[in-house]
């Protein structure tokens, strides 16, 4: 275990010249101003520390210091602390050095700088475009201040993303923009020998709307968890509460008790939902329906408690800077013990079934294979990197909301493969219920909105994570003077471990692309930060508008 | 009268096939899957649409030939089964060979189709198909040949009709366990969808097909299913005739529905196989039919 003051003390002993300044908020994030020269070289010591990498954050300073801000984030799991290292470099010459070549996971945070504020990396191993559209102009660098929110530029004709060349007598098969494996838009360029997977490409953010920029320009700080909700169908809350919580560390606001358990009761009602919903889509790419049929019906009655908590099936609301937006009444709280208790019932039926089914065991098992010290260079978060024996969630590393309260285990298999991630998922999802239950059982009463102060010190940096059913989402924020976020950094977790799916690929069969893809539970639009919108659940056929209204409103009466 | 018969063959097979693959779709939704399901007509109703829909294709000339191929092959196929335990007046023209070439040629039209496509995803599909194809067609032949072997002649109606001649010894009990597993890959069901594997590569061969060309597509897969289904049941069930043609049909027909009955269970409780694995699957079925037409030589 390391305390944050050893963490700086050794810092500070290796590179005395480099480090400007450090600041401490919270007692568990340490901010580290260092010059841009040694940003590689205390990154590295970071990692030696047990450090992992999270995100990097580019923002534009240019108005007060005439320089871009780049900040890299790191996380001591074992010492609950987060680590940021600040540095900045002249607009005129925004160049750094690259930390990609040692820590490859970085490489998309790096090139995501590269398109939208300009910033140079020296040595990046890959220094493409990411984000930005083909034909979007040179020199125009969305994400800086003098660049207006709603600029459209002329599109061009005749530019294509150049994808990387396909490796000696292996043919090229294109998995995208359009393909039912990946159910939003996203482009990997597989590389087949026969049908064994050499390699891939992939260009994706072909639905980046640039929310970030448009809560940092035109929202306030209370409009930003809706938009910040939106960026995922399946999980939103995790943004909401990460934004929030990010909010409200940097504006030094403590919320109610009672509303930080009923946070952790929607994240964790999230989660099962979520779970299940994964398992039957798993199902679905190898070819088993039945498990996507069932394991959505028993999903089913977790959607209706949702809509009946919070109006709404999904996206929910309920997790606002301050508090939360509705209290759960006792008989709420009942109904939704029972809920649990069927879901529990019926996927110990279905965990069953699948265990003891040697079919699934085929397809799954030794798929998607890499060791653990793969899943840790690249810095693979969630389930993905807990079925391959990497020890992380941050419930129990960075407890927030009430999980320090929570009794709780975090299911780790050493099988390194998509089993392991089905198997993590469904123990998970029990997990998941138990907390429920002592949450329900612990909660204390009290009001469960906490008045939010007016005017929050501009400036303020705050780093926060929540455990998305995918993975940790990461939330950097620095407060801005017009009551906006100056910047406001969001990290998706299919963002990082879409840079692990090249890795999972290679040397397997492409008919095990699907489950491999799917086995990091991919959120496209997460990770392009966009809305996204799930047309599979709740369409009633054969209905007029008229009817579905009827149907509302009885549904209204009836209580459901 | 005997050519009579061909008329019925084809019309039994025309009119039922589409519905058999409602009853399958209605047991996977209805008792394995927790579905309402589609109504019983709806393939009838998915053929009906696509005839009306307009054919795109890449504009060369195997390609609109494939499908014509392929459904006359089946058609061809089916005018040799002795429904009812009837020859009729074209069996006597063709031995079991024929039946082997035609069920071929109908494989080989979806591969002139795929390939005409010039799909990558087609391309893919066409190769599993092959491997499929010929890998499986062994067990059918075999089958056929077990009969064959028996009665000494290649003819249709006397080898189909004697694999079970002289009872269930062991060759025919190694052949019936044999064709039941060789059965889903012959119908291109889970867990051996593989040449087709909608989410992988988008039903692979018939990807570029549309409109009435793919409508003859799918009734060829709805016809080859329900002929490998009735062979099932005319090769291995010891018949029970009544001495009415109709009422033999009908009988025959019952158990081609409980064929279908299983071919629901098993598709549904099966994820997807990969090729390479299924590969190995069919290897073994190819040796146990061999093994089996071995001991049938020595009267086992």
């Amino acid at each position: 275990m390391l305390t944050i003051e050893e963490v700086k003390s050794q810092l500070k002993n290796k590179y005395q010249s480099a480090i400007k300044n450090t600041e401490e908020t919270y007692g568990t994030r340490l901010f580290v101003d260092i010059d841009k020269s040694k940003v590689r070289d205390i990154s590295n010591e970071i990692i030696k520390m047990g450090g992992r990498y999270l995100v990097s954050v580019g923002y534009d300073n240019i108005a007060r210091e005439k320089s871009l801000g780049l900040i890299h984030n790191f996380s001591l799991d074992r010492d609950n602390i987060f680590v940021s290292i600040r540095t900045a470099a002249p607009v005129d010459s925004p160049v750094f050095d690259s930390i990609t070549p040692d820590i490859p996971n970085a490489g998309w945070s790096e090139r995501e700088y590269m398109d939208l504020l300009g910033m140079k990396f020296t040595d990046h191993p890959k220094p493409k475009k990411l984000i930005l559209a083909d034909d979007w102009p040179e020199g125009v660098y969305p994400l800086r201040k003098d660049v207006p929110y709603n600029l459209m530029p002329p599109a061009a004709e005749n530019v294509a993303y150049q994808l990387d060349e396909a490796p000696e007598g292996c043919t090229t098969i294109p998995v995208g923009p359009f393909h039912p494996t990946l159910h939003e838009p996203a482009h990997f360029a597989v590389f087949v020998d026969g049908e064994t997977i050499k390699g891939c490409d992939y260009r994706g953010f072909m639905v980046h709307r640039g929310l970030e920029k448009l809560c940092q320009t035109q929202l306030t700080y209370g409009e930003v968890p809706y938009i910040a909700e939106r960026i995922c169908g399946i999980c939103g809350s995790v943004h909401a509460a990460s934004y929030s919580q990010a909010l409200e560390m940097a504006a030094g606001h403590k919320i109610s008790r009672r509303a930080e358990y009923i946070r952790t009761i929607m994240l964790e009602i999230e989660r099962v939902h979520s779970h299940l919903l994964w398992l039957g889509i798993a199902g679905h790419l190898i070819g088993f329906d039945t498990v996507f049929m069932q394991a959505w019906r028993v999903r089913e009655s977790i959607m209706w408690f949702g809509e009946k908590l919070t109006g709404n099936r999904k996206t929910y609301g309920m997790i606002i800077p301050g508090g939360v937006h509705r209290d759960i009444s006792p008989e709420l709280a009942d109904e939704l013990l029972g809920i649990l208790k069927t879901i529990e019932k019926e996927l110990v039926t279905i965990h069953k079934a699948i265990v003891g089914d040697g079919s699934i065991h085929r397809r799954t098992k030794g798929v998607g294979h890499i060791t653990t010290e793969e899943t840790k260079l690249w810095s693979l978060v969630g389930p993905v990197a807990r079925a391959r024996n990497v020890d992380i969630d941050v419930r129990r590393d960075h407890p927030y909301a009430a999980y320090d309260e929570m009794q709780f285990d975090v299911p780790v298999v050493d099988s390194n493969d998509v089993w392991g991630t089905v198997v993590v998922r469904i123990l998970e999802t029990f997990e998941a219920i138990k907390i429920i239950r002592q949450a329900i059982e612990k909660m204390p009463a009290g009001p469960i909105m906490t008045e939010f102060p007016q005017d929050v010190t501009p400036f303020k940096h705050a780093i926060t994570a929540v455990e998305a059913p995918r993975g940790e989402v990461v939330h950097y924020l620095i407060t801005g003077e017009e009551n906006r976020p100056e910047r406001w950094r969001v990290r998706a977790p299919t963002y990082p471990n879409l840079q692990g799916i090249p890795a999972m690929l290679l040397n397997d069969q492409f008919a095990d692309l699907p489950i491999i893809i799917g086995s990091i539970d991919p959120c496209f639009s997460c990770t392009d930060r966009v809305v996204k919108v799930d047309v599979r659940s709740g369409a009633v056929s054969h209905l007029s508008a008229g009817d579905l209204e009827k149907i509302s409103r009885a549904k209204k009466t009836a209580g459901r | 009268m005997d050519i009579l018969y061909i008329a019925v063959n084809i019309l039994v097979f025309l009119a039922l096939a589409p519905f058999f693959e409602g009853v399958v779709r209605r047991i996977t939704a209805r008792v394995v899957q927790s579905r309402q399901g589609p109504p019983l007509i709806q393939p009838y109703l998915d053929i009906l649409k696509l005839l009306g829909k307009q054919n795109l294709g890449p504009g060369n000339f195997a390609f609109k030939l494939a499908p014509l191929v392929a459904f006359a092959s089946i058609l061809s196929v089916i005018v040799f089964v002795p429904l009812g335990y009837k020859a009729n007046y074209l069996t006597r023209y063709a031995d079991v060979i024929t039946i082997i070439y035609l069920l071929t040629l109908g494989g080989v039209a979806v591969l002139l189709g795929a390939l005409s496509s010039r799909n990558s995803y087609a391309l893919i599909g066409s190769s599993r198909e092959m491997i499929t194809m010929i890998m499986v067609e062994p067990v059918l032949a075999m089958t056929l040949i077990l009969g064959a072997v028996k009665i000494k002649s290649l003819g249709i109606v006397p080898s189909i009709s004697n694999v079970i001649g002289g009872g269930y010894g062991a060759s025919v009990i190694i052949m019936l366990v044999v064709y039941l597993l060789a059965l889903m890959a012959f119908v291109g069901r889970q867990p051996f969808d593989i040449a087709e594997a909608e989410v992988e590569i988008l039903e692979g061969p018939f990807i570029e097909f549309s409109g009435p060309n793919l409508a003859l597509f799918k009734y060829y897969m709805l016809l080859k299913q329900m002929f490998y289904a009735t062979l099932f049941v005319i090769v291995f069930i010891p018949p029970i005739t009544t001495g009415f043609y109709g009422v033999d049909v009908l009988i025959q027909l019952a158990f081609v529905f409980l064929v279908y009955v299983l071919i629901a269970v098993i598709g549904s409780t099966h994820p997807r196989l990969r090729i390479d694995q299924a590969q190995k699957f069919y290897a073994l079925l190819v040796v146990a039919s061999l093994v089996a037409v071995g001991l049938s030589v020595y009267g086992i």
